[in-house]
């Protein structure tokens, strides 16, 4: 076999294995390998996964309910487009928790409900001065925690 | 002109006059840039004040990137053309790029505890720039590590091409992933999502700092230029009957 | 290509040595971290397929080392640079070989290894396929380190040094396939696929850069 031979057929193989890889990544990655479970995540899934989830959505407006006197613990719900996930929490929120929020939480789920051990506040890529987002929500043109 | 650079008297000439203007008008566009992020922008709607780390911490990580990709480009010239001044950039950006690494990574975790509630998290974009530095900071341990210039130059080009699949991922790591950092501001498709008044003071931050690397990359060759010199002649001085073969 | 890959089988049986000390390491770094994660079994055995990920990547790194030192110091490396224009394909032939023989024998003892740990009875076939799928990403990543070690004088901690930051994707998703399976989680099967993505891209990549490297320092 001639080395130009050879070497056309190294090149096709090289470009072939790259096909394969890239289309396994795309595979894989439209799965959502994620750093967090969305609540349609979680609902897909067969069984509940054991131990230390992370848990990823907006703070459902309405549902934040701060403990009473017997529990320290503020619950609220998580959901996204399709489901829900009630989520109990002990301890000091983050300065950007608030209704409508981007919220990832880590816990342990029990029985449907994710007992967080930690709760991370999310901050989606808009930037602008409260004026501006005054502004737009007089205009009727805003939507909490939407991306413009 | 590129070709005139490979002589290096050429390029400390340019360096000299270089430096200078690079560094003044780093600081002029710093100064503007500081002002107007620290003084004249708004507060963010949703962070407040603790927004304006945002102002040092961005273009950090895009110089980090920027630097990684410049060492890139300086590898791969001096690995195909094998121009001398190639392999000098390469050397003189790493350690450039691995402040710039650090100083976002700090910067990043003094803005993530009051908005996130974290100094840390393993997501995507965190523990792929760690990885960026600790690429960094392999390159230059192996720039050190090997006495003959060329073969660490051409070792380290190979070690900096391999690690550069990591800039994609830093990337579009956010918005491959989900992750706990936000999605791109800037550069993405459908325009910028920042208001503008926070996006100039963010762009002259990011020119500040870039006229600044420019002008350390330029110093530091220099730096490293002056270096070998003198490795040359002590090695003459050392063996003057074998002079001529410098 | 084939030849390098029988010659260095033989050679690796033939020495015994290496594999064993690879092995003895993984069983002391499984003791050591047993001891530090504590007597909580419950804790241990959500800790075990992680302390194994990581036993056996540290076990793999220390034997990059070998697979071009012993050619390069007798003087083979120089007659197979010069018989062949390819150094790509002796990469591939010598990351095949030290998986064989160095990363399998890692792989086959960590069953037994995780009995101790007592890793539970779902989690074993995702924790070996884990491994299986993405140490020979190692086994490249080691032929690369070698080659560029060549041209040092004390090369463990410089190799690894340099080749950590390679090896974390291979880290974080072989963990995290080994737990998914474990669970059952609809993610272990993307997760293996990026494992074996990974796998290709190295194989690709390293041997490239290998062969660079090699010539670099052979000359």
């Amino acid at each position: 076999m001639s080395k130009r031979r050879k070497r056309l057929i190294l090149a096709f193989g090289i470009v072939g294995i790259a096909a394969v890889a890239l289309a396994l990544t795309l595979t894989a990655l439209k799965s959502t390998v994620a750093y967090f479970y969305t609540p349609s995540d979680l609902r897909e899934l067969s069984s509940p996964p054991a131990g230390l989830i992370r848990l990823g959505g907006l703070v459902a407006p309405g549902s934040v309910k701060f403990g009473d006197d017997e529990s320290a613990a503020v619950n609220f719900i998580i959901r996204d487009e399709t489901a829900e996930t009630p989520v109990s929490y002990e301890g000091i929120l983050p300065d950007l928790f608030r209704e409508g929020q981007g919220v990832v939480v880590q816990g342990r789920l029990q029985h449907g409900r994710l007992i967080a051990s930690e709760v991370l506040a999310k901050h989606d890529e808009n930037y602008m001065p409260k004026e501006v987002a005054d502004a737009l929500k007089e205009q009727g043109r805003w939507k909490e925690g939407q991306s413009l | 002109m590129a070709f005139d650079l490979a002589n290096p008297q050429r390029f400390e000439k340019l360096a000299a006059r270089l430096v200078p203007l690079l560094t003044i008008a780093s600081g002029v566009t710093a100064l503007f840039g500081l002002y107007m992020a620290l003084f004249d922008s708004p507060a963010d709607y949703q962070q407040g004040d603790s927004v304006r780390i945002m102002y040092v911490h961005v273009p950090a990580a895009w110089m980090a990137l920027l630097c990684y990709s410049t060492m890139a480009i300086a590898s791969a010239i001096g690995f195909i053309f094998k121009h001398p001044l190639a392999d000098v950039a390469a050397k003189s950006a790493a350690p450039i790029g691995a402040a710039f690494t650090f100083l976002a990574l700090v910067t990043g975790s003094l803005w993530g505890k009051p908005m996130w509630g974290t100094w840390w998290a393993w997501d995507a974009r965190l523990t792929s720039v760690l990885i960026l530095f600790f690429l960094y900071i392999g390159y230059i341990a192996l720039w050190n590590a090997i006495d003959d210039k060329i073969r660490a130059a051409r070792l380290a080009a190979i070690v900096c091409l391999v690690g550069f699949i990591n800039i994609p991922i830093i990337k579009f790591s956010v918005d491959w992933w989900n992750s706990l950092h936000q999605p791109a501001s800037v550069l993405r498709a459908g325009g910028p999502t920042i208001h503008g008044s926070m996006l100039t003071p963010l762009i002259l931050m990011g020119a500040a700092y870039a006229l600044g690397f420019a002008a350390l990359l330029l110093v530091s060759m220099r730096g490293e230029l002056a270096e070998r010199r003198i490795a040359r002649l002590e090695q003459t001085a050392r063996a003057p009957s074998r002079a001529t073969v410098a | 290509m084939l030849a390098i890959f029988e010659r260095d089988i033989a050679l690796a049986f033939r020495a015994g040595g290496g594999a064993i000390n690879s092995v003895v390491f993984l069983a002391l770094t499984v003791l050591i971290f047993a001891l530090a994660v504590g007597p909580d079994r419950a804790r241990l055995a959500a800790s075990a397929a992680p302390i194994l990920w990581t036993a056996a990547t540290l076990a793999a790194m220390l034997s990059f080392d070998s697979i071009f030192q012993a050619d390069f110091e007798d003087g083979s490396l120089d007659v197979l640079a010069e018989a062949t224009e390819s150094l790509g394909f002796v990469a591939v032939s010598k990351a095949a070989a030290h998986w064989v023989s160095a990363l399998l024998p890692l792989i086959l003892a960590t069953p037994p290894l995780a009995v101790l740990l007592g890793l539970p009875a779902a989690a074993y076939f995702p924790l070996v396929i884990s491994l299986a799928v993405a140490t020979p990403a190692l086994s490249l990543l080691g032929v690369l380190a070698s080659a560029l070690a060549l041209s040092l004088r004390r090369a463990s901690i410089l190799m690894t040094i340099l080749t950590a930051p390679l090896l974390t994707p291979a880290v974080i998703f072989g963990v995290a396939a080994a737990n998914a399976g474990a669970e059952n989680s609809p993610l272990f099967g993307p997760l293996l696929m990026l494992l074996a993505a990974f796998t290709l891209l190295f194989l690709i990549a390293m041997p490239l850069a290998a062969g660079a490297a090699l010539r670099f320092n052979i000359d």
